[in-house]
């Protein structure tokens, strides 16, 4: 795992042997005109599910367009699969892409869409017409499959672009915002759907910018912001990084204030406050903290400690630190 | 393709000459229009003033503008260029796949247009049979279709290059051909009228001093110059298409 922000510790790669990952990119940078979409991002993804976070803006599908061959780089390289993407359509036998927009020949039913778009892909008409049925299947369309597009509700729309990506088969999906305008119904079936692809071993990229949906999904995850990979890697991993930074701890206990008495008496505690029956605590060396509550949470010796949790141990607090770093 | 508002209209600038082929024979047949004193004028020399006035100097080059130009334009302005260019074949083959079928719907589109002019127009006045003029109608009908197939090659390489295509299209064949085709000089063999106008048979008609300055201009190359430089720019065009959008990236916004 890596983290390279302002602040951060970055990981040496002296010596390092070449990145290995579905996606590998070097010094990769794009721009139009003036404004930069890219900033020199090196990056490997791993096999699997990998959620690719950032706030709109932040160059996720710029990313994504690159990663799916449809914009070259400025500078840098970026291999898929192991081989070049740009102006290799052979590649796309391999790879299934959701595009972000909501875009569709509207007078042709899901069924029709899917099995024109399969048939680019060198089959015949018998055997699109069983794998767009398959796909449908997959995404829960069947009954609608005879359905004109421009009919379809917005989740529908969602899941007949997805049938697009995956009825080919390919290896690698990529998922640019699939589950926008999404019900919280419907946004959960398509979260256990990439979950159930992912677990079948297909390796999946899925962007948004709403932080629980990536969570939901995957621990593995990039973090993009202005252009730029904050980190990568596993959500707790990328915390353990900036360890040096002050970690918030939010304990609910039976007795806050004596329990602040001793967290005062060690130098790793940074500040506190109190909030009702809680008190909360800056720590800049968490191990050592969590060690030493553990120990007090066993004995008892300052009351009960009813509930410990960390508000900076999720990705919305990872996100903001690293943007404001 | 076929179903859109384009198509609509131009469905109905397409049938237009066969109201005003079948007003003109309907006006004979009644004895309403023509005045009996005067020669009636054969329904061959206003065939021929039809296939040149309407179809080789507007309908032809007006189709290839405004079909040739949307190949992969309206696939941009639609977003929907995306799904055809992340499946595992050419780029290059999309447009070509797309400008085949821009031919066929196109030709479905005007040569039965022709073929009912033809049969109403023809019989106008005096003057050549049907029989006999069948197989200038042949003539016709295969020249209208390779000027189809010339703007539309034309037109999709400019459709495919440029943001604003439709505007560049209607310039070029309503202005800038006309134009050149009037002046002096060898510019005018930039131009695919140039080339199909050498492949009608029919009189040029003299309805205006463009017409006679252009006759009076005009060169006619021989029909084996005319259909091989159709045939260059049919595959030129296609060529820089398709070259086009090997190498253009299309940023489609949000």
């Amino acid at each position: 795992m890596t983290a390279d922000a302002g602040s951060l510790d970055a990981r040496v790669r002296e010596g390092e042997a070449p990145r290995a990952g579905i996606v590998v990119a070097e010094h990769l940078s794009k721009w139009y005109g003036q404004i930069i979409g890219l900033n020199d991002v090196t990056l490997s993804v791993p096999p699997g599910i990998t959620g690719l976070l950032g706030p709109n803006g932040a160059g996720k599908s710029t990313l994504m367009k690159m990663i799916t061959g449809q914009l070259k780089p400025s500078q840098g390289t970026i291999t898929v699969l192991g081989e070049r993407i740009w102006g290799n359509p052979a590649l796309y036998a391999r790879i299934g892409f959701c595009p972000e927009q909501d875009a569709f020949y509207e007078r042709m039913t899901g069924l029709e869409w899917v099995t024109a778009l399969v048939r680019l892909n060198g089959v015949d008409e018998g055997e699109a017409d069983l794998l767009a049925k398959r796909a449908l299947e997959l995404v829960e369309l069947s009954d609608a499959a005879n359905k004109k597009i421009g009919a379809y509700s917005k989740g529908m729309r969602q899941r007949v672009k997805m049938a697009q990506a995956l009825v080919h088969d390919p290896e690698l999906i990529v998922l640019d915002e699939p589950l926008s305008g999404m019900d919280p119904i419907v946004r959960r079936k398509t979260i256990r759907m990439i979950r159930e692809w992912g677990r079948q071993g297909k390796s999946i990229i899925v962007s948004s910018h709403i932080l629980h949906e990536i969570e939901a999904m995957t621990p593995n995850i990039l973090l993009i912001s202005q252009g730029r990979i904050l980190a990568e890697g596993d959500v707790h991993q990328i915390r353990s990084l900036i360890d040096e930074h002050p970690h918030t701890v939010h304990i609910r206990a039976e007795r806050p204030r004596s329990l602040a008495r001793e967290f005062l008496a060690h130098d790793d505690v940074l500040s506190l406050e109190f909030e009702d029956d809680a008190v909360v605590v800056e720590t800049a060396r968490p191990d050592m903290f969590y060690a030493r509550l553990t120990t007090l949470a066993a004995s008892g010796e300052l009351g009960t400690i009813h509930e410990v949790t960390s508000p900076d141990d999720n990705l919305q607090a990872v996100f903001q630190y690293l943007v404001k770093s | 393709m076929l179903w859109s508002r384009r198509s609509v209209f131009l469905g109905l600038v397409v049938g237009g000459p066969v109201v005003l082929a079948a007003t003109l024979r309907l006006a004979e047949l009644s004895g309403l229009l023509f005045d009996p004193r005067r020669p009636r004028p054969a329904g061959v020399v206003v065939y021929g003033m039809m296939i040149w006035l309407i179809y080789v100097r507007f309908l032809v080059p007006v189709l290839g503008v405004f079909y040739g130009t949307s190949l992969i334009a309206d696939e941009v302005d639609d977003k929907t260029l995306t799904y055809l260019f992340t499946r595992p074949i050419q780029r290059s083959a999309v447009i070509i796949g797309k400008y085949l079928a821009y031919l066929v719907c196109t030709i479905l589109l005007l040569l039965p247009s022709v073929v009912i002019v033809f049969f109403l127009v023809v019989p106008l006045g005096q003057g050549a049979t049907i029989g006999a003029m069948f197989p200038t109608l042949l003539t016709d009908l295969g020249m209208l279709a390779f000027g189809l197939a010339a703007y539309g090659a034309v037109f999709a390489f400019v459709g495919a290059r440029l943001k604003r295509p439709l505007v560049v299209g209607l310039l070029f064949a309503l202005g800038w051909e006309p134009a050149v085709l009037i002046a002096p000089g060898y510019l005018k063999r930039a131009t695919v009228a140039y080339y199909l106008q050498a492949l009608v048979r029919h009189e040029m008609p003299q309805d205006s001093p463009a017409s006679t300055l252009m006759q009076i201009f005009r060169e006619i190359p021989p029909v084996s110059t005319s259909l091989i430089g159709l045939a260059v720019i049919v595959g030129l065009g296609l060529w820089l298409a398709g070259r086009t959008v090997e190498v253009r990236e299309y940023v489609l916004e949000q």
